[in-house]
């Protein structure tokens, strides 16, 4: 089980990247790390030509703090974030996060921005940066470009990114005082990829309570009002819940019962004072 | 007990290579000029193969069956009657019969550019109507994977005892219908072969990654029309084996021809998509069982159709008919009870051949008959546990002959059964099951309990006409000149820790510091003839025959020993090293001095055989072992999300005479981490074409770290009376309890909501698909 | 052929590399260090495990390539190391091990376990090592071991090493240099993989077998049934609708032959075929039977396509297919199709509104350049919906039976 033969080029800076891929005409894949990659490349189901490194571009690899955000590099390691090496406030999410995605081994190489375009609908990342409002910096060869985490992933293993488009970064809001996160995934062993993701975000100083419904067949469920699925009482209200699946096309009786779960356990972490 | 002998928690000889990253598998060898074979898998389950196009430039480096001149197909063929032979080309020829088949060999300098031609190579082939499921497979009709033997049939296996009147008049009557798992074993190092030729000593040698390097040695003499004199098998440390590399593989047998056309050494490893989608898959079987018992939970009668999905091809020289034989002899168990019916069928189908996995059928026989043992504590309003009690064999009729003639040999099972009872607390998970758990989950407490047979010997395997019976077992035992024991063995470790434990053996009867004693297995060179290591036979075959060794080597050193203290051999013993008599004493090593180095010291009459001995062993009666056990384990099921967590889980096992009880508990540790994954989570799963559908390690799932519990293992030790030193074999019950005990567990949980789960794996899907059919469905309780 | 400079075990180490080599395969098989093992080479089973800059990382899906200039160690490397000797000692004495083979990766996450978690419980060890698998012990001996070790360095009696936080890129990861930034040279591909090869006569269709994949899909358009039903008649307008889908060779009556590649994040399947268009015009009723080969990973579909036309209340054209197709090789062995749908819907909506833009003539019929508003990259589907499963149920996730 080894790859097909494929060159690779070490990018030096961000214009280069997207020169390169521009140039490649889609034969070209970025690496952030490999480690969703990597499994395709040696059972050989992704065949790229070229393989375009750009661990080795310093810009993606800053982290810059506001009072209000903070704005992840690319190719941060799942492995830092779970480290607590994000400074300041409101950001206990993610390392909580960071810590159940695969193995430490895997986090070592694994970057939030490689997870993200890799757009896989049971990666964490991807249910978590919705549910966040998580904004993605886009660079191209024409310029730069946001957009929201949830309009980035547009299905299964598909964003938003043009062909000759990087994600340069992520800038994730900060939780207020009060804010509360709830995440939960259902799986069947450690490290392994959900089979439900629910994330309740709750934070209403700021304005928000969203809801995200991952582990999809494709692009999350993103529920920008979670006060629609609340019972007067605050709990939250199966029925409603239920009807999102109809909504979405979610069938399967087993998998419903598992989402279920797992976003009625996420909005009590969530609504937990 | 002395230090390092019988009994003696030794720490292992292997270790430090290991840890140091140091052991030489198949793939660490280096040989110079070596090129690696990739192989072209046939991608459909059944067809014609018409055309294999190779292209131009490949021609001299791609192989098919075309170029395979005189070289025989693999044959497994017992003489069991009605037993239908298959015929398994080593690369296909005119018929496809798995996905994963061999077709062709591509050679090339690195693995990588083997896969490049490997893609470069496409076929042509008219596909046929697929054999995917050992039922239909049965039926009239059915599409046929070997068209001559006019059914999908191996072979049929059948105990008919007069079940009739206990039918008709038993109180209880209780059916299941059950099915396990077809899934992978899943070595941590997958197959490997490296094949060359060594002009010098004129050998045809293979380094490779088996469990039987003489069988596999035999095997390859058969295909290829050599002499054994001409073969040559290595063995190196092999990275687990678990029945996985008990065979001769067409892979073997396709190296061993390259390497005799080409002027250079070739390599393959096993990928690991080629192991969980084209290599041995294990344990896929069907009960369709009815146990019939009185009103007080005495089980009376047990009536069963069995079926095992044997795959495409008989597995040399295992057969595909042992899984199938098995069952119909260990299904009945521990319980004694008098009217036996069981039919077993083998059948062939278009999915990879079946291997036996650790715990050959037990698992499974075991799921069934405690199955019927827990429904008819359900009917009989008793305790599970009671029941089981009910129906054992009592201490006081040890040995016991069961229902099918199998020779219990000692023990005392009720007290097995009742130190797991204690051990998991059953009171008091009886207690917590009355009042509600703060998180939602159900609780649920289960035991299995069987007997495990070990060391089968010739009078149990000659009957079944294997191409290979097991004997006697040898060993080689010897002094160097140094006075170091260096022992050989035709077993093979292949994880089990034999060059510890057959050192242990040799240091009880010599007594010589334990660091000089050396084991050496794996090479047919050096070694005795031997069907090498399966069935948990290793330490009791080959142990007795390192203990008769090295008493063969013992008496030969006392009669040196005794010259050479100028006294008669009468007065002498062997003892730590020495050959003692009285207050006097001599070394082994001034006694291997003497006989390497100064023959003029020897005595006039000495046995010029020498320091050098080979003795075998056959037990005593070799009916074989019967190590028993009872696994319980303690559930907690979610039943909102499906999944199952394993809070505890006790082993009380009687393995007789223990040789080193930190390796016995290893082997029932690891052999329950194993049934914990026979239970909970593998299965290859095919769709009605026949495809495997978990090629990859994200659909294919093993138990992890998280995954298993931290077992508690207690041991009684009832020696066995017919074995040295009254060692029985242990090595597989491990796996073959955890899958009843677990889904009694399951079950025991999901008995409020009135519902059960049978099938293996017990998945959260099918947790919470019987949960959805409740009558009383479960509301969806968050915690 | 690439130069790649790294430092391994301490010494610096420059060799050239064909790209593909990941690193477990550069260490045994250019440097003779085989401590390291493989095992799956998906990244899960952590046998491979090694450290990179001081930190555990997986070596089978870590390309050589990437790492250059990172500080890699190997068990053999870590001979003297005062955490390894403990940990050897505690797993020789917990017998931690039987066959050996996960031994060095097991190691490796333990050394990692003891440096970076002072107080890891029994439970928080078993979860740190969950990705690393053990055949053999069911890891009661690996997991009392490290808990022994852990306590030692505890209690101080391992003091000496302690870990350092890195960059916060990935391990191994260093800034690109001068010597990069380079394209060196084309890949040579598999020599024939990516040719076209002919597929011979082959059956089109099930032919009475039984699909592995089966979707319904419907989309409205605007026209009217008769304007769809009549675009439709012109296969080669068709076609370029579909992402990723164009034509080998003019149709010839029925029968058509073409390609069409399917994306699905980093995996690309190409399929080239031949396919038989039947038109019912009294019913507006078609079905195409077809099959193909994928050039690239061997693959094969077989596959029937029904699509019926119906009016809309709004005088539009409701569009409903149905696709019932047969898989088989590397691309149908994975046990998660639920994706398929989501793709299969993707490239719906794709071609809906590429058929639309065509038909309103707001694209020229025969444009092909037009793509559809979701990037499939190259688009899909043409004379065979039965390839595009393909694609689908190559995905790698989802629930499993």
């Amino acid at each position: 089980m080894k790859p097909v033969a494929f060159d690779i080029v070490r990018a030096r800076s961000l214009a280069e990247a997207t020169r390169l891929l521009a140039e490649s005409g889609g034969t070209a894949r970025l690496v952030a790390g490999a480690q969703s990659l990597g499994p395709m490349l040696n059972l050989r189901l992704a065949q790229p030509r070229l393989l375009i490194d750009i661990t080795g571009i310093p810009d993606l690899t800053r982290i810059e703090d506001t009072d209000d955000s903070v704005t992840i590099g690319a190719c941060v390691s799942t492995a830092n974030i779970e480290d607590g090496r994000l400074p300041g406030r409101g950001l206990d999410t993610l390392p909580a996060v960071a810590a159940h995605i695969a193995y430490r081994a895997v986090r070592n190489r694994g970057t939030i921005g490689g997870s993200l375009c890799h757009a896989d609908p049971a990666a964490d990342w991807v249910s978590t940066l919705c549910a966040l409002g998580a904004e993605c910096l886009i660079t191209g060869v024409n310029g730069k470009r946001r957009l929201l985490a949830d309009q980035f992933i547009s299905g299964a293993y598909q964003t938003a990114l043009a062909a000759d488009e990087i994600l340069e970064a992520i800038r994730v809001p900060r939780l207020s005082a009060g804010g509360r996160c709830g995440y939960y995934k259902v799986c069947r062993k450690a490290g392994e990829f959900a089979m439900a993701i629910g994330v309740v975000l709750n934070d209403l100083d700021r304005g928000v309570f969203r809801v995200v419904i991952g582990a999809t067949k494709g692009r999350p469920i993103v529920i920008t009002d979670a006060r629609d699925l609340q019972r007067a009482d605050e709990s939250i209200d199966d029925d409603a819940i239920l009807r999102v699946f109809d909504k979405h096309g979610i069938v399967d009786r087993i998998a419903r019962r598992q989402k279920l779960a797992a976003l009625a356990r996420a909005y009590n972490q969530a609504m937990k004072p | 007990m002395a230090t390092h002998g019988i009994g003696a928690s030794v720490l292992r000889k292997e270790d430090d290579r290991f840890l140091r990253g140091r052991g030489q598998y198949v793939g660490d060898f280096r040989l110079t000029g070596t090129r690696d074979v990739a192989f072209v898998r046939s991608p459909v389950a059944h067809a014609r193969l018409e055309h294999v196009h190779v292209p131009d430039e490949f021609k001299n480096v791609v192989f098919t069956a075309k170029h395979l001149t005189g070289i025989k197909p693999i044959i497994s063929a017992p003489s069991v009657k009605g037993f239908k032979y298959s015929v398994e080309p080593i690369l296909a020829t005119d018929k496809l019969r798995y996905v994963g088949e061999m077709v062709a060999m591509c050679v090339a300098p690195t693995r990588a550019e083997a896969e490049d031609i490997a893609g470069a190579v496409t076929l042509e082939f008219e596909e046929l109507p697929p054999v995917t499921d050992m039922l239909s497979a049965c039926e009239p009709g059915s599409p046929l994977v070997h068209e001559e033997w006019g059914d999908n049939i191996f072979v049929e296996f059948s105990e008919n005892g007069p079940i009739e009147e206990v039918a008709k008049t038993a109180a209880i009557k209780v059916t299941k219908t059950i099915r396990t798992a077809r899934h992978c074993m899943f070595p941590m190092e997958g197959r490997g072969v490296i094949a060359y030729r060594d002009p010098r000593l004129r050998y045809l040698t293979l380094i490779t990654s088996t469990q039987f390097p003489h069988s596999v040695q035999t095997g390859l003499c058969e295909c290829l029309g050599l002499d054994h004199g001409l073969v040559r098998i290595i063995s190196p440390d092999v990275g687990g084996g678990f029945g996985y590399k008990g065979l001769l593989c067409p892979e073997e047998v396709a190296l061993g021809w390259l390497a005799l056309q080409v002027d250079h050494p070739v390599r393959w490893l096993e990928d690991c998509r080629e192991h969980l989608t084209a290599n041995a898959n294990c344990r896929e079987h069907h009960y369709q069982i009815t146990g019939y018992a009185d009103a007080d939970g005495k089980l009376l009668a047990i009536d069963c159709v069995a079926h095992v999905d044997a795959g495409a091809y008989s597995a040399y020289p295992i057969s595909s008919g042992l899984e199938a034989a098995q069952i119909a002899n260990l299904l009945p168990g521990p319980y004694v009870f008098s009217a036996y019916r069981c039919r077993s069928f083998a059948v062939a189908t278009n999915k990879c051949p079946t291997l036996p996995y650790r715990g050959v059928a037990r698992s499974g026989v075991c799921l069934a008959i405690e199955a019927i043992m827990d429904a008819i504590a359900r009917e009989a309003g008793m305790e599970p546990t009671e029941v089981r009690l009910r129906n054992m064999v009592r201490p006081e009729q040890m040995p016991f002959e069961n229902v099918v003639g199998k020779h219990f040999d000692s023990g005392d099972h009720p007290e097995c059964m009742r130190r797991a009872i204690e051990a998991i607390r059953l009171s008091e998970i009886r207690a917590r099951q009355q009042r509600p758990e703060p998180d939602g989950r159900l609780i649920g407490v289960g035991l299995s309990f069987f007997v495990e047979q070990g060391a089968h010997g010739t009078s149990v395997l000659a009957s079944w006409g294997r191409p290979i019976v097991p004997g006697y077992e040898q060993a080689n035992v010897k002094l160097t000149a140094d006075g170091d024991v260096e022992i050989h063995v035709g077993t093979h470790s292949h994880g089990q820790g034999h060059e510890t434990t057959y050192a242990q053996v040799a240091y009880e009867i010599l007594g010589v510091n334990f660091d000089k004693i050396k084991v050496v297995q794996g090479d047919t060179l050096y070694t005795p003839y031997s069907t090498s290591t399966w069935g948990s036979r290793s330490m009791v075959y080959g142990g007795g025959a390192v203990a008769n060794a090295s008493r063969l080597l013992a008496k030969r050193a006392a009669h040196i020993g005794a010259w050479l203290l100028q006294t008669d051999v009468a007065n002498v013993r062997v003892a730590d090293g020495k050959v003692i008599a009285g207050n006097s004493s001599v070394t082994l090593r001034e006694v291997a001095r003497a006989w390497y180095l100064q023959p003029q010291n020897l005595p006039p009459n000495i046995d010029t055989g020498g320091l050098d001995v080979t003795a075998g062993y056959r037990a005593e009666r070799d009916s074989g072992t019967f190590t028993y056990a009872a696994h319980a384990a303690v559930v907690a099921v979610d039943p909102a999300t499906g999944t199952i967590e394993i809070l505890d889980y006790v082993v009380v096992e009687d393995g007789g005479t223990l040789v080193n009880p930190m390796i016995v508990d290893g082997q029932i540790c690891g052999g329950t981490a194993q049934g914990i994954g026979t239970c909970l989570y593998e299965i290859m799963p095919f769709d009605a074409q026949g495809q495997p559908l978990a090629s990859t390690m994200i659909d294919y799932m093993l138990p992890g770290a998280t995954e298993v519990p931290d077992i508690r293992v207690l041991h009684m030790q009832t020696p066995s009376p017919y074995t040295e030193f009254g060692i029985k074999g242990l090595g597989e019950g491990g796996a073959v309890g955890p899958p009843a005990a677990i889904v009694s567990a399951v079950n025991d949980a999901l008995r409020p909501l009135n519902v059960e789960v049978q099938d293996l794996p017990v998945t959260p899907e099918r947790i919470l698909a019987a949960i959805d059919a409740s009558p009383k469905r479960a509301t969806v309780d968050h915690a | 052929m690439i130069p790649i400079c790294l430092t391994v075990n301490g010494r610096v180490v420059s060799k050239t590399i064909e790209p593909r080599t990941h690193l477990a395969d550069f260490l045994r098989e250019r440097l003779n260090l085989t401590a390291t093992h493989l095992r799956c080479e998906q990244g899960a089973c952590g046998a491979c495990t090694l450290l990179i800059d001081g930190q555990p990382a997986r070596s089978c899906i870590t390309y050589v390539a990437l790492c250059e200039g990172a500080d890699i160690t190997t068990v053999e490397g870590l001979e003297d190391d005062p955490i390894m000797v403990a940990l050897r000692r505690a797993f020789s004495k917990e017998h931690g091990l039987q066959c050996g083979y996960c031994t060095p990766g097991m190691l490796v996450t333990a050394r990692d376990i003891v440096m970076r978690l002072s107080n890891a419980d029994q439970a928080r060890i078993r979860t740190e090592l969950s990705g690393n698998l053990c055949r053999c012990t069911g890891y009661v001996g690996i997991v009392r071991a490290i808990s022994h070790v852990v306590d030692e360095r505890r209690r101080g009696e391992l003091a000496g090493i302690v870990r350092q936080e890195g960059p916060l890129g990935p391990v191994g990861a260093r800034p690109a240099g001068s010597n990069s930034g380079r394209v060196t040279n084309a890949p040579t591909a598999a020599p024939s993989a990516r040719k076209e090869t002919s597929l011979g006569e082959i059956a089109l269709g099930l032919g009475g077998r039984q699909p592995n994949v089966e979707i319904k899909q419907s989309f409205v358009v605007s026209r009217s049934p008769a304007d769809v039903w009549n675009f439709f008649s012109d296969i080669a307008h068709v076609v370029p609708c579909l992402p990723g889908a164009s034509l080998i060779r003019p149709p010839a009556g029925e029968h058509v032959e073409g390609k069409m590649s399917v994306k699905l994040g980093p995996i690309t399947a190409n399929f080239v075929g031949h396919a038989r268009i039947m038109r019912d015009d009294a019913q507006q009723r078609g079905v195409i039977m077809g099959a193909g080969n994928d050039q690239s990973g061997g693959s094969r579909a077989a596959g029937e396509a029904e699509y019926v036309l119906e009016p809309t209340a709004s005088g539009g054209t409701r569009v409903m297919l149905t696709i019932r197709a047969l898989l088989v090789g590397p691309l149908a062995q994975f046990g998660r199709s639920g994706i398929v749908e989501d793709i299969v819907a993707r490239i719906t909506e794709a071609f809906a509104y590429n058929l639309e833009a065509r038909l309103t003539g707001a694209v020229s019929v025969d444009d092909q350049s037009v793509q559809a508003p979701l990037k499939v990259g190259t688009l899909f589907r043409q004379v065979m919906w039965a390839r595009m499963k393909a694609m689908f149920a190559t995905i790698f996730v989802g629930p499993k039976p």
